[in-house]
């Protein structure tokens, strides 16, 4: 944990595990406390990790960009398949962007690791690349991440990151 | 067209988690993977409660949820737009969850952690598919009901009960490719059910028996609903329990017979259909499979089906003995493999079983 009066959400350890190879599903909701969600193609932890970048098809989100329109609120699990270990990231704030010129490049960095993480499952490539296709616009969700727990299943399911020492 | 809750029915039993959107009350939104999504009929489905986690609390507060699954074969998307109902806590369907859950939990190593706490049930609202390009769904192995048309045949023409017997098992192998099957059927006091016949076993275990309640077979009897495992589990492995409770003497006074069950040592996939003659349950067709993820919604479609046939067809052999004075099951009949018919005859009045002219 960095000595700071303020420390940010993720650390650094996280945010490997974040930008690695998991399974990536981001929920928002509407005016009527309606949700939405939608599988995301990668994420991106800025450097002072106080900022995330999820890319996202425009085209499958469903109601999910107009939701962040409207309030700017996500709720996102990331989830390593072959082990289970899950955390849940709120975010405020969240904005639609385009992708950045190296971006293109790591959505595919991140199918590629995918390909291998679930391999070892047993999930052949083809399923793994019908699941994270992308046919119309990606786009980026830009959000500052505000809480994170621990959502591996089990009794700890639920416990604020920073919370075990 | 609009999409049918049955045709997505497969992502249920996909080895793909679905992950479920809800929203607290103060309109924080809460995404989180469920263990197991269950088919109820064509506007409900059941969610896995195991933990009195913020999605459970949420959807309290607020019923309102979005379940997205993924197709195991083909990774086509749904995106189901669900609002909570209430939550059952036993009865068919808890039951139904709790055995699919304890073959799900032993597979992902998650025994002792899953346990179900109840069934919650959600109407289904709306069903869309996410756009993508999925991969094109495999044929089926087989059409399904074509298979239930020629078994239907098959146990129609079947003039006694051994031959009604034989015909459903030459049906489970021709049209099903099911090799491994049993027939039981509750005593009289329907404290118990013995196995009648068997097919695809070392030892066809005839007359042995399972107390209502026990593992996959005696649940589905007792709560009279199928009973579907895709994957193994030792919690309800009907068979190495009696065996075990057996060897232990717990079974002393429940259990008339000390013949161990048939069953496969390396069962991976079991559906135990109960057989009933109208709404009285006669007992239950079982059948396993040494694969994972071998029996889905379809096939219990298709053997429900031909059980309502087996069923009303014994109840009418029983009807016609019973007026000839004869003993209350009679000429049985079991298929091992290669070996020739046994004719089995069960006596009620003492419980005695002969197995050909053997007692």
């Amino acid at each position: 944990m960095p000595a700071r009066a303020n420390p940010a959400v993720i650390d650094a350890e996280h945010a490997r595990f974040l930008q690695g190879a998991v399974s990536i599903i981001v929920a928002s909701r509407n005016a009527s406390n309606q949700p939405e969600l939608v599988r995301a193609h990668g994420c991106r932890v800025s450097r002072d990790r106080r900022q995330l970048r999820l890319f996202v098809d425009a085209a499958q989100a469903g109601e999910l960009l107009a939701d962040l329109h409207g309030n700017g609120l996500v709720a996102v699990v990331f989830t390593e398949p072959s082990s289970h270990r899950s955390l849940q990231v709120k975010g405020e704030g969240a904005r639609i962007v385009r992708l950045r010129v190296d971006e293109p490049a790591r959505v595919e960095a991140y199918r590629a690791a995918m390909v291998g993480e679930l391999g070892r499952i047993g999930i052949s490539e083809a399923l793994t690349r019908a699941l994270l296709f992308t046919g119309g616009e990606e786009v980026a969700l830009q959000f500052a991440p505000v809480q994170a727990f621990v959502q591996t299943p089990g009794p700890d399911a639920g416990r604020p990151l920073g919370a075990n020492a | 067209m609009k999409l049918g809750l049955d045709a997505i029915r497969e992502c249920f039993d996909g080895t793909v988690p679905g992950v479920m959107a809800t929203c607290a009350p103060d309109g924080t939104p809460n995404v989180a993977y469920l263990s197991q999504t269950e088919y109820v009929d064509e506007e409900h489905l059941a969610l896995s409660f195991q933990f009195f986690n913020k999605t459970r609390r949420n959807i309290l507060a607020n019923p309102q949820a979005k379940l997205l699954l993924i197709h195991p074969q083909t990774a086509a998307m749904y995106r189901l737009t669900l609002r909570y109902l209430r939550t059952e806590t036993e009865g068919p369907l808890f039951e139904r969850m709790r055995a699919k859950l304890a073959g799900i939990a032993s597979h992902t190593g998650m025994s002792g952690v899953f346990r179900l706490k109840g069934s919650d049930v959600y109407r289904v609202l709306a069903v869309e598919q996410v756009p993508g390009r999925p991969l094109p769904a495999p044929p089926p192995r087989r059409n399904l009901l074509a298979a239930v048309r020629a078994g239907s045949q098959r146990l129609a023409g079947a003039g006694d009960l051994a031959a009604l017997l034989e015909a459903m098992f030459a049906t489970l192998r021709g049209e099903f490719d099911i090799h491994h099957a049993m027939v039981l059927l509750l005593d009289e006091q329907g404290q118990k059910l013995f196995t009648l016949a068997s097919c695809g076993y070392e030892h066809s275990g005839i007359g042995s028996e399972i107390p209502l309640g026990e593992g996959v077979i005696g649940v589905a009897a007792r709560e009279g609903t199928p009973i579907r495992i895709a994957h193994m589990t030792g919690e309800y492995a009907y068979g190495r329990a009696v065996r075990d409770a057996l060897a232990r003497g717990e079974l002393a006074g429940r259990l008339e017979t000390e013949i161990p069950p048939p069953g496969l040592s390396e069962s991976r996939s079991q559906l135990a259909v109960p057989v009933s003659a109208g709404r009285r349950l006669l007992g239950v067709l079982y059948v396993e499979s040494p694969q994972d993820l071998r029996f889905g919604y379809d096939d219990e479609d298709a053997l429900v089906a031909l059980a309502a046939q087996l069923g009303l067809a014994i109840a009418a052999f029983r009807e016609a003995v019973d007026a000839a004075g004869e003993p209350a099951i009679a000429e049985a009949c079991t298929v091992s493999p290669g070996g020739p018919p046994v004719a089995v005859r069960h006596y009620a009045e003492n419980d005695s079983v002969f197995f050909g002219e053997d007692y």
